[in-house]
């Protein structure tokens, strides 16, 4: 070692300090925001057809716009201090032009509604849109909102019927992740579905794969397909049988990506002209106005996608159609959002630059809102909830969401409805929302929350220590003797605990079971629960559109959110007659009578409904609380005096 | 000395390499997958989901091609957040932790030394309990409790400083001392012995024979002695730092790369938690041999081979 390089290293450590300091301090400073909020979490994505959960819709409400959108419908709060929420105009003319039987839905394009390219929209827009989210490889977890539409979940699962027409691709994509700009495309009419016998353990999916579609091949001219002309025969599969080789040389089985009912001809969205966008239904969905201004069925920027690929929703590339663009966003950092001038009602916009926030500790973000760093905060922490409420900025507000215990009705002795019912009359849920949620929570007794419009609940069983007891008795357990110990599940969370402890206090005290409490890290509760291994697991269930049916479709026997091993064909069958129903009046009757048989059997006990917590500045305007907890921010402005 | 680099360049390839199996295996192990929800998907469309993470694939076929694309530093795309492919996030993300790990380093190392040096000095004196007693607290006293002391202090009483955020000096001020405030005590007591141990030595009893003034000892000569357990301490120290705190990134609502470590982990985002764990072995591995490396500069008597 020389011994200049030792003497000149102090001083060289020194100005590698000074150096790093000098670059941590050089970091580019944005100017402040107009209004900044909390959004609660980072969002996923940006992409309608992917995004789910409620920090995305904030975002996704904000730069795009479905054909409609959900608006107050009053300028004042009604008596509950609640503002109504209605779907209004959003990219088309409210109302729709609904047909007689409920299924026909003709939306008109608005002639002001542009891109923030400038490009006006299109009813095509809506029909590229779904189908890029209905194609299987998009893999949207949402798609199933489309399954309202004839024939989307056809298209989505790829489900073919001989006598279908079908488009066929293949060859090579421009971006080989997605989707959309798709290889070469053939059409024709499926004439036969030729399947090998199954393999030893191979599952259904892969074997699937190997099925070949005999297609009458249409040709084309000028870009349409000529269904009517004589066509070609062709054989497809996505993956090739070993079997087959005999039977098909090289040439005569194509080997493609994907085969699909044919979009325009099957599914239910059809573009009559620019302006004009006819939607077909399986069912008269009387929800599917909401449903229209709901974010998976949002439309996305066909030429933006098919330019950037997988690179389109960075903000540099990103276009999007309502009343924001993304400006910039910074993981964990923030969002920006500036007002789009192409905005059809960009006049009426007031903020101008919006920061979304994704703190997601409730006291950090609370710490921001009092030293005013941020407008509005959409949770507060748990622990100061009394305090806060005296504050006149806490704007509580009763919403579409219902925390319950799942019952695995398969696990004796939950298999005893007499047992169920017990469990539930000794639950003190009262003494739940008033000692440790605290913010106003509604104790339930049904699963569907209160203000759905023209919905009442069926209701269970009160707290009531006397009638569970003998409940309990009844089922051959009297003092609760001879019962095993019954296990909580929940995922780790203080609340969920707290929660628990007291329930495992009451079920103890009033009925003298011996109750344990489980906590699992969230991606193995859900697990666990999927395969429902549990006795009690702790939910919750947000509404997806402002409809009893969101809570109640999801008991049906086997359904994917179900869970709990409980069949009931009566049930089942109310579900399908009320989505087949027309008449709105009838229908919430047959909801309600379908709430009573799960109310009645408790294969879930609800617990309580939840209120959102919002606080927000006394100068912002425009907001104001709903049972949905839906916050247009385009309609917000800043009123300081 | 070239031949010692070499040699850590291959070791740390093939601890990259170990650390990468081991992790694969381990997230691919634990139960559910980044793709269950509370609100489940068709089994069709989960399929398609994980086809285009090449999920369906035989293991070996995922390993293999996951450490392909490790390889060419091309860590792939989020499963969670899907705008994002994993390098970028973590190019976002390991500026802003670098920058308040710089502050926090320099508060650290500044605050510790001269504490460390002045209790030595000052044996026995109220400087050294003064200062010890300190250095204690700050090593003791976990972050999010000196965090929310500080938040109460300086942004509520005093109102010097914003309660979280990233983007202007001021809002890096309180996370950077809090941050910084363990390393500072630690430092200031490895200093403290190891200024002790080399005072009592007869080089430093020679320099004063000489008639070196106290000032030039302790600087040129006991420091150098002193401060080694400090340098091998700021290796592992640096790495952590750099990848970001989850303590103080959640509360000071920090946008840096600690909160992905464990949101990666909670939410099966494997390749998210891949880059992440790989991130930081390469960090340590490369701040350990720096830290070796400088040894041979700062003490005489270390070779490296």
């Amino acid at each position: 070692m020389h011994h200049p390089v030792r003497r000149l290293f102090p001083y060289f450590v020194v100005l590698a300090g000074i150096a790093s300091l000098a670059w941590a301090v050089t970091f580019g400073t944005l100017p402040p925001a107009d209004f900044s909020f909390n959004n609660g979490d980072e969002v996923k994505t940006v992409d309608p057809a992917k995004a789910e959960g409620s920090p995305e819709h904030r975002i996704l409400e904000s730069l795009y716009e479905g054909l409609l959108r959900q608006m107050p419908a009053a300028s004042e709060l009604d008596s509950d201090g609640l503002m109504p929420m209605t779907p209004q105009q959003g990219v088309a003319e409210f109302p729709p032009e609904i047909s007689e039987d409920g299924k026909t839905y003709t939306f008109r394009i608005r002639p002001e509604a542009r891109w923030s390219n400038g490009r006006p929209m299109t009813a095509d827009d809506f029909v590229w849109s779904w189908r890029r989210t209905l194609h299987p490889e998009t893999a949207s977890q949402y798609a199933y909102q489309l399954y309202y539409l004839e024939g989307a979940q056809q298209y989505n699962e790829g489900v073919l019927e001989v006598g279908d027409r079908v488009e066929i691709e293949s060859g090579e994509r421009k971006f080989d992740l997605q989707p959309f700009p798709r290889g070469t495309m053939q059409y024709g009419v499926l004439q036969n579905i030729i399947k090998p016998p199954q393999p030893e353990g191979m599952d259904e999916t892969d074997w699937k794969r190997t099925w070949i579609y005999q297609v009458d091949v249409k040709p084309e001219l000028e870009g349409a397909v000529q269904w009517d002309a004589a066509g070609a025969l062709g054989f497809f599969s996505k993956a090739r049988a070993a079997q087959y080789d005999d039977d098909f040389d090289a040439g005569s089985l194509q080997v493609v990506r994907q085969v699909l009912p044919h979009f325009e001809s099957e599914v239910g969205a059809q573009a009559k002209d620019d302006q004009t966008l006819v939607v077909t239904l399986k069912n008269p969905t009387p929800y599917f106005i909401h449903l229209a201004a709901f974010y998976p069925l949002y439309p996305v920027c066909r030429e933006c996608i098919e330019e950037h690929g997988e690179e389109w929703s960075r903000p540099e590339n990103l276009v999007t159609n309502g009343p924001y663009v993304l400006q910039m966003r910074r993981i964990r950092d923030r969002i920006r959002m500036i007002k789009n001038a192409y905005y059809w009602d960009a006049d009426n916009v007031k903020l101008e630059v919006i920061d979304a926030m994704p703190v997601k500790s409730e006291t950090t973000a609370l710490n921001m809102y009092l030293k005013g760093q941020l407008d509005w905060i959409i949770t507060v922490p748990n622990t100061i909830m009394p305090m806060l409420r005296e504050r006149p900025d806490f704007r509580p507000a009763p919403a579409l969401i219902t925390y319950f215990y799942r019952l695995n009705v398969a696990k004796p002795p939950l298999d005893n409805v007499l047992v169920r019912r017990a469990l539930n009359a000794a639950m003190n849920k009262q003494e739940i929302v008033e000692r440790v949620t605290r913010a106003g929570q509604l104790p339930a007794r049904g699963i569907v929350p209160p203000g759905i419009a023209g919905y009442t609940g069926a209701e269970t069983g009160e707290f009531n220590i006397k009638e569970a007891r003998r409940l309990l008795a009844e089922a051959g357990y009297p003092g609760g003797r001879g019962l095993p110990t019954i296990e909580i599940l929940y995922n780790t969370s203080e609340g969920h605990r707290a929660i628990a402890e007291v329930i495992q206090q009451q079920w103890k005290q009033n009925l003298g079971i011996n109750v344990e409490l489980r906590n699992l890290e969230w991606g193995v509760y859900l697990d666990t629960v999927t395969n429902t291994q549990f006795q009690v697991a702790r939910a919750g269930w947000i509404a997806d559109y402002p409809d009893p049916n969101t809570f109640l479709d999801m008991w049906l026997t086997g359904g994917p959110q179900n869970n709990t091993n409980w069949s009931n064909a009566e049930y089942d069958n109310l579900i399908h007659q009320a989505a087949a129903e027309g008449d709105p009046e009838r229908r919430m009757q047959i909801l309600q009578d379908a709430e009573r048989i799960l109310m009645d059997e408790l294969p879930i006990i609800p617990i309580y409904f939840y209120v959102t917590t919002n606080m927000v500045k006394p100068h912002v305007r425009g907001f104001s609380p709903n049972v949905q907890d839906n916050h247009p921010l385009h309609i917000m402005s800043i009123q300081k005096d | 000395m070239l031949w010692y680099l070499v040699k850590r360049i291959i070791w740390m390839a093939g601890t990259l390499w170990v650390v990468f199996t081991l992790t694969w295996f381990l997230m691919r192990a634990v139960p559910g997958g980044p793709f269950d929800a509370e609100k489940k998907i068709p089994e069709e469309i989960r399929r398609n989901i994980e086809a285009r993470y090449k999920l369906d694939q035989p293991l070996h076929v995922q390993y293999l091609d996951n450490l392909a694309h490790v390889i060419r530093l091309d860590f792939g795309p989020s499963f969670k957040l899907l705008d994002y492919p994993v390098n970028r996030v973590i190019a976002e993300g390991f500026p802003v932790s670098a920058s308040l790990g710089v502050f926090a380093m320099i508060f650290a190392l500044t605050l510790g030394l001269t504490a460390g040096v002045a209790s030595a000095i000052g044996r026995r004196t109220a400087y050294d309990y003064g200062f010890m007693a300190l250095a204690t607290v700050g090593v003791a006293v976990p972050n999010f409790v000196l965090a929310s002391l500080a938040i109460v202090l300086f942004v509520f009483y005093l109102g010097w400083f914003p309660a979280a955020g990233w983007g202007t000096l001021r809002q890096i001020a309180l996370p950077a001392i809090c941050l910084g405030a363990p390393f500072a005590g630690y430092i200031a007591r490895l200093t403290r012995t190891g200024m002790l141990e080399v005072l009592g030595q007869d080089y430093i009893r020679t320099a004063y024979a000489k008639g070196l003034r106290h000032r030039r000892v302790i600087v040129r000569h006991a420091l150098r002695g002193a401060i080694l357990p400090v340098v091998s301490y700021l290796g592992p120290a640096v790495a952590a730092i750099l990848t970001g705190s989850i303590v103080i990134e959640r509360i000071f609502a920090l946008p840096g790369l600690g909160i992905h470590f464990i949101e990666a982990a909670t939410q099966r985002d494997y390749t998210l938690a891949m880059g992440m764990v790989l991130v930081y072995t390469f960090l340590l591995f490369v701040m350990n041999t720096l830290v070796d490396l400088s040894y041979g500069l700062i003490d005489p008597r270390v070779k490296l081979k």
